[in-house]
């Protein structure tokens, strides 16, 4: 809501408050200002200036020369406008001054001849849209006194961001209102001298169909208009809030809207059938209404439309109709001041999508007790400006009449509920400020009447608002509650997320954050089948783009592309995390399932951030992004239910980003609990990225079901232990992790650990073999071991794993 | 020679700190205290001409001259020794190499905010939980006081799903869903990613927030202050001026926004600020007595307060962060700053 200073101070004074002060109080009440514009600026230097005589231009067809008095002197002014002549009081820039578009205006010849200024129009001075010609000044201005000041221009354009619920201060008088409540003013209200409507009769019906949609319908005729632009006054107010200038009676209709928050239409009276207006319903037959903008609009059976005695003149509330739109041959008028259903006229708009001036006042909820003065006001106005005759009569339907409000207010509610003491009668004092009726003394509660132009008052906690916002927010106390001690339920999954976070930095795994919605194609980009359970995605039905339609089914995609970017930004050495929601609509028409999972990549130089100097060439590779899975197994101390977690092969069917075997699935018992590998080099490519990324998916849920082993102290060992090594040669394709299961299952009571400590194939050794190097460490808990009986231990295993693998020592080494 | 003794002393004390290397050393104690012709062996050679009664007292002064410049000597030797042993030890090896550095990621800033603001709030005894991104309008709005065609449904530009399931515009859901199942008193904050239909330089479609509210008997508004004021204290700085201003949420009543005093400028008026010093950062309010009714609490028994929060934007001025876009573009070179 924008209004001027200019026009509130026809209201209320505001002298006495500078416009800063103004917008202060305005927002600490609740009508948060947004912007405070002074108008004008710039034109103080122009000033007026009066012709005295106009002769052609010797060297120039188009162009004239002036002799203009700039009130000290006169000079001669070269001027090409179709409007100049002698006689006319218009605006003059003098050289050295500079127009609001920025240009500076210097002496300067014209085809030959001198020029010692320019005259303007009003569109070159940014006062209007106007440039048909020079600007034509009241006759009566005396030259050289500034344009600021005979136009009147001191002004200031105040913005409010108005909040739903007060549809009252969508007019300059609603803000007044506000204003004379915190000045102690009452308002100064425009005089009418109109004419009773219920004078005598008059020519037109109105009828009303649907009383629950429209509670009030006033209209008058007017003849004898003239339909021309508006006076400078009116113009400027309609200017300085954003509103074109129409004509005379779209623009008093436009300006009474502003004024009193109620929309008034105009229809030429010529135009309306039958002499009838009905308000109703569109007939089966009335499908399609052509409004005033020029489109064609689909009506719908619910829609609320002003008819006449043959059909729809107007869509209630939201616009008129092109057929019986005021044109320039308008010569009578019908006005139209009328009160609709917020819900109904809100659909409407949605539905013909046609948001309004209107249709925000209406959906917010118009007083309909203003109806009459806004259009009394509208009626002096077109009598004043437009020479309009107003016809005896006129029709108020009021089937929507109500008794005004009445609320019952505890004080001791307004005391508790805002934490400070209030007397009653400080409490009657506010309300009355603002035009509420009260009485009681409060010892019982009071009685308070809501005035109609505050439909959003309803209820006992609605004064209390009003009060709390008249107190001022900052002058209420400030406490802390009392309130009895609890201990806060933890979220198990909360704190799981926070720890493996914490694991996944101290990886050296940054967290990304991506949006919850991507594009479906991500899915076919990473190959997955038709029935992949992946697939049942969430779509939305309005989204920004196709980029962002449906919930993420995998967190991967996302990270993939943030991989891309990355690459694109010259930083190709990565270990990026996501820990998010993944949605899966499993029934339609109902909420998806969300489940929380982990998602790690890595990529590039395996320590990122460290001098070249060291690791160099060291690539990240399968085994990074193992050992985050390994890290975060360990630093959680998570156990299978029933067997240890296991890594078993993953199937690369079911999860075709994965490139062939070399895919890993951590299983607790057949139950997939986390997935890792290498990506696909194709859907790497399909992204633009050639360098491999390596990926863990983990389901937070089932990892979270799983059991943690307790923190059980085990007695440091007493006795030393002893290391054996074993080079083994075994098929290539026999996995080495085998080997180490399988030492592990043999006299596991006596071997502590083992490790690999080297993996070799190649020349010298045969082709289809590999040497597997694996050390062994042995200790027992009740005695120091001896070398006997170590190395008979060790002897057997050696045995066991060459019969089992079909190994054999590697030459030279036992 | 009481006097030669003592000249001696400051004098070798003086050459011992002129020796530079241990090659000086072997010079300075045959100078001094050498068998032959060292200076100190040589007054004492003249003791034994001394007058026999003051002969104990210079012999014991001489004694401790030797004693002094030995010890001195013993010294010098060692810090010598020890500098040659750091020098030999580090053979030449350019400590001004960097560190070999273990990788290191961090949290994404929009979390770490978060987890500060959660812990503030559970400091203050207040629980955490969390709901469904995609709501129901039940629980989005209906239960929220914001019925069907109410026009504050413009203030959230809504991602819907079907007619009734939709993508939650905030995280106040939360508040129905607790209310309904658990008594006063309550205490609760609800972090979580919301969605609005919204794109541009000062949006994005999703953002975190954090809601929380506070149930119980006897709140009041001025609690309400008091919680708000504490939090952003800790937040940001202690005297950090905060105001309440009236506003407008159909889920609260009074409602009130919080502005705090401009963090870029100090209240001064810049361009974050839009040049009015203070920064909108809270939207809060007394839970308005439907709501209340709607879970089944008798709003005269029971007050509360709730309240909602962006965690972007106290991002964006704890940090300085003036591009929104850059949050979820996960760009290393924004991540790594925080």
């Amino acid at each position: 809501m924008k209004f001027t200073l200019s026009w509130l101070s026809t209201f209320v004074s505001v002298d006495d408050i500078s416009p800063e002060a103004l917008a202060e109080k305005l927002t600490m009440l609740g009508l948060e200002v947004d912007a405070v514009t002074p108008l004008y600026q710039g034109l103080e230097q122009i000033v007026t200036a009066k012709v005295l005589s106009v002769t052609k231009h010797p060297n120039a067809d188009r162009l004239t020369l002036c002799q203009v008095d700039t009130g000290e002197e006169t000079v001669q002014i070269v001027c090409g406008a179709p409007n100049v002549r002698e006689g006319l009081v218009t605006a003059l820039a003098r050289p050295g001054t500079r127009l609001p578009d920025g240009m500076k205006i210097k002496k300067a010849k014209v085809r030959g001849e001198q020029s010692l200024g320019m005259l303007c129009s009003a569109r070159e001075l940014g006062l209007s849209e106007d440039h048909s010609g020079i600007m034509e000044l009241d006759k009566s201005l005396t030259a050289g006194i500034s344009l600021t000041q005979a136009l009147d221009l001191d002004d200031t354009m105040i913005e409010v961001d108005l909040t739903p619920n007060r549809p009252d201060c969508a007019s300059v008088l609603g803000i007044a209102r506000e204003v004379a409540g915190f000045t102690g003013q009452h308002l100064r209200m425009p005089v009418t001298e109109v004419p009773e409507l219920d004078s005598g009769s008059s020519d037109f019906s109105v009828t009303i169909e649907e009383p629950a949609l429209c509670p009030r319908y006033t209209a008058r005729k007017l003849t004898n208009v003239t339909i021309g632009p508006s006076p400078w006054w009116l113009q400027r107010q309609l200017l300085a809030v954003g509103m074109r200038p129409i004509n005379t009676i779209v623009d008093i209709t436009n300006f009474v809207m502003l004024e009193y928050g109620q929309p008034l239409h105009a229809f030429d009276w010529n135009k309306i059938r039958d002499g009838k207006i009905v308000v109703r319903c569109p007939g089966k037959d009335e499908t399609e209404f052509d409004t005033l903008d020029g489109t064609c609009r689909t009506l719908q059976p619910d829609m609320l439309m002003i008819c006449d005695g043959k059909g729809p003149v107007a869509v209630a509330g939201v616009m008129g109709g092109l057929h019986s739109e005021v044109t320039d041959n308008t010569t009578e008028v019908l006005l139209e001041s009328a009160c609709f259903n917020p819900i109904s006229i809100r659909r409407t708009a949605r539905r013909l999508n046609l948001p309004s001036e209107a249709s925000y006042r209406f959906e917010r909820g118009v007083d309909p007790d203003i109806s009459l003065a806004a259009m009394e006001r509208a009626v002096q106005l077109m009598i004043d400006i437009a020479g309009a005759v107003v016809c005896d009569g006129g029709v108020d339907e009021y089937p929507g009449q109500k008794e005004l409000r009445t609320i019952d207010l505890r004080p001791t509610r307004v005391c508790n509920l805002l934490g400070m003491e209030l007397s009653a009668k400080e409490i009657t004092d506010y309300l009355q400020a603002i035009e509420f009726g009260v009485t009681g003394n409060g010892e019982q509660a009071l009685r308070v009447v809501v005035p109609s132009f505050r439909p959003d008052v309803e209820r006992e906690i609605d004064l209390v608002e009003e009060i709390a916002r008249l107190v001022g927010y900052n002058d209420i106390p400030t406490t802390m509650p009392l309130i009895r001690m609890d201990y806060p339920v933890r979220d198990e999954l909360r704190e799981l997320r926070k720890e493996i976070s914490t694991v996944c930095t101290g990886q050296g795994f940054f967290e990304a954050i991506n949006y919850s919605f991507v594009d479906e194609k991500h899915l076919d980009r990473m190959g997955l089948a038709g029935d992949d359970p992946r697939r049942r995605v969430t779509r939305l039905l309005n989204p920004l783009t196709e980029e962002q339609a449906v919930m993420r089914s995998m967190l991967l995609p996302s990270l993939l592309e943030n991989v891309g970017r990355n690459i694109n930004y010259q930083q190709p050495d990565l270990r990026l995390f996501e820990i998010g929601k993944i949605f899966l609509q499993h029934e339609k028409g109902e909420q998806p399932e969300e489940k929380y999972q982990l998602c790690a990549v890595c990529t590039g130089a395996r320590y990122p951030g460290a001098s070249p100097m060291y690791f160099s060439g060291q690539q990240a590779d399968f085994f990074d992004i193992k050992g985050l899975l390994d890290v975060i197994i360990v630093s959680l101390r998570l156990s299978g239910r029933e067997t240890p977690l296991e890594f078993v092969a993953a199937v690369d069917k079911e999860h075709p980003y994965i490139a062939p075997a070399s895919g890993l699935s951590l299983v607790d018992d057949e139950k997939e609990i986390a997935r890792i590998g290498r990506v696909k080099p194709e859907v790497l490519r399909a992204i633009g990225i050639k360098q491999p990324v390596y990926f863990l998916e983990c389901d937070l849920q089932q990892l979270n079901a799983l059991p943690r082993a307790q923190k059980q102290f085990v007695s440091i060992p007493k006795y030393p232990m002893m290391k054996r090594d074993i080079a083994l040669l075994v098929p290539e394709e026999v996995p080495a992790g085998e080997l180490l299961k399988a030492v592990k299952g043999q006299r596991a009571e006596l071997v502590e650990s083992v490790d690999i400590f080297d993996v070799y194939s190649g020349k010298p050794i045969e082709s289809g073999m590999k040497s597997v190097a694996l050390s062994v460490t042995y200790r027992s808990p009740k005695k120091t071991l001896d070398d006997v009986t170590v190395d008979n231990i060790h002897e057997k295993i050696v045995q066991y794993l060459m019969t089992e693998f079909g190994g054999r020592y590697r030459e030279g080494i036992k | 020679m009481e006097q030669e003794l003592t000249r001696l002393r400051e004098e070798a004390r003086a050459a011992l700190a002129e020796v530079t290397d241990s090659a000086g050393l072997e010079p300075f104690r045959v100078q001094y205290l050498g068998r032959k012709g060292g200076a100190l062996t040589t007054v004492m050679r003249r003791l034994a001409n001394v007058p026999k009664e003051e002969r104990p007292r210079l012999g014991a002064l001489a004694n401790t001259v030797k004693k002094e410049i030995t010890a001195l000597l013993e010294q010098k030797k060692q810090s010598l020794a020890s500098e040659q042993a750091a020098v030999n030890c580090t053979d030449g090896l350019d400590l001004s190499l960097p560190g070999r550095r273990l990788p290191v990621g961090k949290l994404h800033p929009v979390t770490q905010v978060m987890e500060e603001i959660c812990s503030i709030f559970e400091g203050l005894g207040f629980a955490v939980a969390e709901g469904p991104d995609v709501e129901t309008d039940h629980y989005n709005f209906e239960a929220l006081n914001i019925p069907k065609h109410h026009p504050a449904r413009d203030m959230h530009d809504t991602f819907y799903v079907s007619d009734s399931i939709l993508l939650r515009t905030h995280t106040s859901p939360m508040q129905a869903r607790i209310m309904e199942n658990q008594e006063p008193p309550l205490r609760y904050i609800a972090p979580g990613k919301v969605y609005r239909c919204d794109s541009d330089i000062t949006h994005t479609p999703m953002f975190v927030q954090v809601e929380g509210f506070l149930v119980d008997r006897q709140v009041s508004f001025a609690d309400l202050k008091g919680v708000l004021t504490s939090f952003l204290h800790r937040m940001f700085s202690d005297d950090l001026a905060v105001r309440f201003r009236p506003s407008f949420f159909p889920f609260t009543e009074p409602s009130a926004e919080v502005d705090i005093a401009c963090v870029i400028c100090g209240g001064k008026g810049c361009r974050v600020c839009k040049r009015t010093g203070w920064i909108e950062i809270l939207g809060s309010g007394l839970i308005d007595p439907e709501v209340m009714k709607m879970v089944g609490y008798d709003p005269d028994e029971y007050s509360g307060f709730a309240f909602g929060l962006g965690v972007e934007r106290i991002a964006m001025l704890k940090y300085g962060i003036d591009d929104i876009r850059l949050y979820y573009e996960n760009d290393l070179r924004f991540l790594s700053q925080f």
